[in-house]
């Protein structure tokens, strides 16, 4: 029988071959074919037809989503996990990962880094850019990330303004599957007046195009008329085929009658600068705008732009050592945005009051996330300390487990893949020699799409 | 946790004092009760009746608090004219946009929507439901209106953020928050005539951290609006709405120091004056000949477009100017063109404060300045104390700053915003009335400033900005306990962090000191 880990080495002679392919579906997918290269790079990898099992016996399982299970058992079958239980029956020939002395929980993840990518100041609205166009997959640049236990990260584009939208990657696992979203969110960094700006030219460019559309529809009725003598009885016995452009630019509710004779409409081209903000403003599925706040006030500022654009956000909490943002937090409570907050204890400004802005934030009732507070491997590696030490100075013990795994994966839209350990969800799950926020906590072992890819060696 | 709660959320009721509401009691909220009380008071008129129509009975029973004794509807109606201090000026009001988003919409749309406003006020019942009215009274209070007369246990009403009622009959309205003011003062909100650092980035309105440690130090200081840059601000300390009161306030005359740049300066003038001459010539002319030809209006840009706006009265100069001879030759620029001047500085005004007064000037100044005289000029230099009074005496409109325009929290204290009242003290102590050493850090600052038809005064239709002192704002023990602005609450002394622990319970009481300086060592025996 082979075992897994036999299989993963024949992948990594091939690996290193597929970079190349890699890349040039990476181009492919800047170039807009995302969907299609995402199916073709899912295709299955085992071709032998048989179903191989993966299970993982854990001390104590933290499924983020339900129970904790002692001594648990966890089948995984093609990266999926099958079933989630204390004494499960499993395949004979199942591959064992025995993790009898360690605490699995589901891999943490990261919803705003700019990780091994380098900085670079660029103004203004730049939402034609992406973090996907400067990002490149390298063998082993996310090993520090994997030390730390982290399994997916949503990577930023930077610069002032609006730089651009977000991609979420695994940091582990065959190359094919490692991009997991692109683009995700549009990143808003803190300048009320050019978001308000760009928001009020996205408007002005739906309107251009819901313009030259009713002058479309015009010209069509004017020219149909001499030509058709009943129009009242033909849409009445079928319905008229209805051209939808692409971009989605065109609300559904306004139905164009079109003759198959005459050409459809075409609407003008929207900057693509600003289309995510245009994709905002209609509320397309998926598109949220993250906002990034470094004071309380700049809170009250965006939400009054917010009142006027009612679009999809979240915001990014920069609370730093002496934050106010508890003057805000009653206001925040009111509307319960999903917030990415630093694991930071603050300090009331002028005061040795200690303020937990998570804390706070998830006592009203928004869904928080946290993010290291910096992109240095060390930051990362201090996370789960850090959250232990906000659960040592009142928050919840739940919601901290949450708002490393569950909260982020919700955040980037990929919660029906990852965040927990349930049935049907991937099995990206690191092992740890600890309970995660006992403060000491380190992980061992990083398992993604259900092989043990990483594994941290007791030192000494 | 003992945590500082950030102000105005869940607190309605500030001090205990509990709001009777005894009249209009249902269809409070809605924006209707004033409408109620008009018909109310016309039926008791026509048909002389005792109980007003619509009232329920048990509303206005015997267990009224009477922390509240201004609602009773037995008591006669609050006329318009008794609520609202009569100004001493009739000047032009400018009519306000509503509050809200459409400050930054157009005119056409803000016509609009005052139009739309108005007529569900008129229609409250028919209409959907608008947005809720936001109502904050400050009751039982002596209010300073400073427009007009001092109001015993008077109340001031605020209706989305405006002043809606001043007198000391108003009725509140239901779901209205309260602010006791029994035992003390009510003042309106203080005008920094010059602010630096309270208002930060461009446009300040979308950059201004409005949690700032010194906004919040100038608004427990009780000073609400202030001249950063050149807009008039508020100091709405939590709030980033409704923040902009009036943008470019001055023309920056840069009267130029030496002679060749004010010859180039003044012959500039001259030739913007000409031009202006030459079009009113050219007005006349038209009425007799259709195709007189107007006067060459290309290179009137730049510089020469300022001069014509300020030779035009479109806009006000303000010049830095201390010294006798600089204030001389400025009113004499002043008169010859007739524009109109505000100076800053002018610690030597009074020297020539009466010429000061004839060209209509105005100053900003800082009472407690001080410069030696020289004594080789052979005549009156330095300054005194006592220039405010002279000036105001002279008939020229002052503005007290302080001598630091920032909020300051090193060196030495009493110099920056949080003592704008004490510098107006200053100006007391050179002689000035308190009423007009009050006037010149509330309405005539605010005058000075083209903002008097919004703030400096509490009357109706003026922002509520106003401030409870526990007593005289120039006295040195008074302590602001509630700031509002924009009809909100922006500081309570017991709830914030910087002065709760000062005699909380605030009154203020002189101290007595057992001994007296020099101070004299007892030996018990």
């Amino acid at each position: 029988m082979l075992m897994r880990t036999g299989h993963m080495g024949d992948s990594l002679a091939v690996r290193a071959g597929q970079r190349l392919a890699a890349i040039g579906l990476l181009h492919a997918a800047l170039a807009g074919a995302w969907a299609q290269s995402a199916t073709t790079a899912a295709a299955p990898r085992d071709d032998d037809g048989e179903d191989r099992y993966t299970v993982i016996l854990a001390d104590r399982v933290i499924t983020v989503s339900g129970k904790e299970i002692d001594n648990g058992v966890i089948v995984v079958s093609n990266g999926t996990i099958t079933n989630v239980g204390k004494s499960i029956d499993y395949p004979r020939n199942a591959h064992v990962i025995d993790a009898r002395d360690r605490v699995v929980m589901p891999g943490l993840i990261d919803p705003h880094s700019r990780f091994g990518l380098p900085r670079y100041n660029r103004g203004g609205v730049n939402g034609q850019a992406g973090a996907a166009d400067e990002f490149f997959f390298v063998e082993g640049q996310f090993d520090d990330l994997l030390d730390a236990g982290y399994t997916a990260v949503a990577l930023v584009p930077t610069g002032t303004g609006i730089p651009g939208r977000a991609m979420v990657v695994r940091t582990g696992g065959p190359i094919e599957r490692r991009t997991l979203v692109a683009p995700s969110y549009l990143e808003v960094s803190r300048d009320k007046a050019l978001f308000r700006g760009a928001l009020e030219k996205a408007k002005q460019e739906i309107e251009k195009v819901e313009k030259a559309r009713k002058e479309w529809e015009e010209k069509q009725k004017a020219e149909s008329k001499p030509a058709d003598t009943r129009p009242a009885t033909a849409p009445a016995s079928q319905p008229p085929p209805v051209t939808q452009p692409p971009g989605g630019t065109q609300p559904a509710t306004a139905p164009a009658t079109t003759q198959a004779t005459q050409p459809a409409f075409k609407p003008p081209p929207i900057d693509p600068a600003h289309q995510p903000l245009v994709d905002l403003i209609e509320k397309k599925e998926g598109l949220f705008a993250l906002i990034e706040l470094q004071n309380a006030s700049d809170y009250l500022h965006f939400r009054q732009v917010l009142r006027k654009f009612d679009i999809a956000h979240a915001f990014l909490v920069r609370n730093g050592l002496q934050s106010d943002f508890f003057r805000v937090v009653n206001d925040m409570g009111e509307h319960k945005p999903r917030v990415v907050v630093m694991p930071q204890i603050s300090r009331l400004p002028l005061s040795a009051e200690r303020l937990s802005v998570p804390a706070d934030m998830s006592r009203v009732g928004c869904e928080v996330s946290l993010t290291p507070l910096n992109d240095s491997a060390g930051e990362y590696r201090r996370v789960l300390s850090r959250a232990a030490d906000l659960v040592r100075d009142g928050w919840s013990r739940e919601e901290a487990i949450k708002s490393l795994t569950l909260h982020p994966a919700r955040l980037l839209r990929i919660e029906s893949r990852f965040g927990s350990i349930e049935k049907g969800k991937e099995a990206d799950l690191i092992l740890l020699d600890g309970d995660p926020l006992s403060g000491m906590a380190r992980v061992r072992g990083v398992i993604v799409g259900g092989a043990l890819i990483h594994e941290v060696a007791n030192e000494q | 946790m003992n945590r500082k709660l950030p102000l105005g959320h869940d607190e309605r009721r500030l001090s205990g004092g509990s709001c009777a509401v005894p009249f209009g009691a249902h269809d409070a909220g809605t924006g209707r009760h004033g409408h109620v009380t008009v018909l109310c008071w016309a039926a008791m008129i026509l048909f002389g009746l005792t109980v007003p129509c619509g009232a329920a009975p048990d509303a206005f029973d015997d267990d009224k608090p009477d922390s509240q004794p201004a609602t009773g509807p037995t008591t006669a109606p609050a006329t318009r004219p008794d609520s609202q201090p009569t100004t001493d000026e009739a000047r032009p009001r400018r009519r306000r946009p509503p509050r809200g988003e459409s400050e930054t919409a157009p005119a056409s749309s803000q016509a609009a929507t005052s139009a739309a406003t108005t007529t569900t006020s008129t229609t409250s019942t028919s209409t959907a439901p608008a947005k809720k009215d936001k109502f904050l009274a400050v009751i039982n209070g002596r209010v300073i209106t400073v427009t007009g007369p001092v109001i015993e246990r008077g109340t001031v009403l605020c209706k989305n953020g405006t002043i809606d009622q001043v007198g000391r009959e108003v009725q509140i309205p239901t779901d209205c928050e309260i602010i006791d003011a029994r035992d003390r003062w009510v003042y309106p909100g203080l005008i920094a005539a010059a602010a630096i650092g309270l208002h930060l980035g461009s446009p300040p309105e979308d950059n201004t951290d409005v949690f700032s440690q010194g906004m919040n130090i100038a608004v427990a200081s009780g000073i609400t609006s202030a001249l950063s840059g050149n807009d008039v601000l508020k100091l709405s300390f939590g709030s980033v709405d409704d923040m902009v009161v009036r943008r470019n306030v001055f023309y920056n005359l840069g009267y130029p120091r030496t002679a060749v740049e004010r010859a180039k300066f003044l012959s500039d003038l001259d030739r913007v004056r000409a031009y202006q001459r030459a079009l009113a010539r050219h007005e006349l002319e038209k009425q007799r000949d259709k195709d007189a030809k107007p006067p060459d209006k290309d290179w009137i840009k730049g510089r020469y477009e300022e001069f014509r706006k300020l030779l035009a009265g479109e806009t006000v100069a303000v010049q830095s100017a201390n010294t006798a001879a600089e204030l001389t030759e400025l009113t004499e620029l002043a008169t010859r063109y007739g524009f109109e001047l505000v100076v800053r500085g002018a610690h030597e005004g009074w020297i020539i404060a009466s010429a000061l007064g004839r060209a209509g000037c105005s100053a900003v100044i800082t009472p407690r300045t001080l410069v030696l005289p020289d004594e080789r000029r052979n005549r009156p230099n330095g300054s005194t104390i006592e220039n405010a009074r002279h000036l105001r005496d002279a008939g020229v409109p002052i503005a007290i700053i302080p001598p630091a325009q920032i909020v300051s929290i090193g060196g030495l204290a009493g110099r920056d915003l949080q003592h704008l009242n004490m510098e107006a003290a200053f100006a007391v102590r050179g002689g000035l009335s308190n009423d007009d050493a009050l006037r010149a850090i509330t309405i005539d600052a605010a005058r000075i400033l083209g903002v008097d038809d919004r703030i400096g005064s509490l009357e109706a239709g003026k922002d509520g900005d106003l401030l409870v002192a526990d007593g005289d704002i120039l006295h040195y023990m008074t302590q602001v306990h509630y700031t509002v602005v924009n009809g909100r609450l922006a500081y309570a002394k017991a709830r914030d962090s910087l002065f709760a622990h000062i005699r909380p319970e605030g009154k203020p009481e002189i101290p007595q000191f057992d001994d007296q300086w020099p101070r004299r060592l007892e030996w018990r025996e």
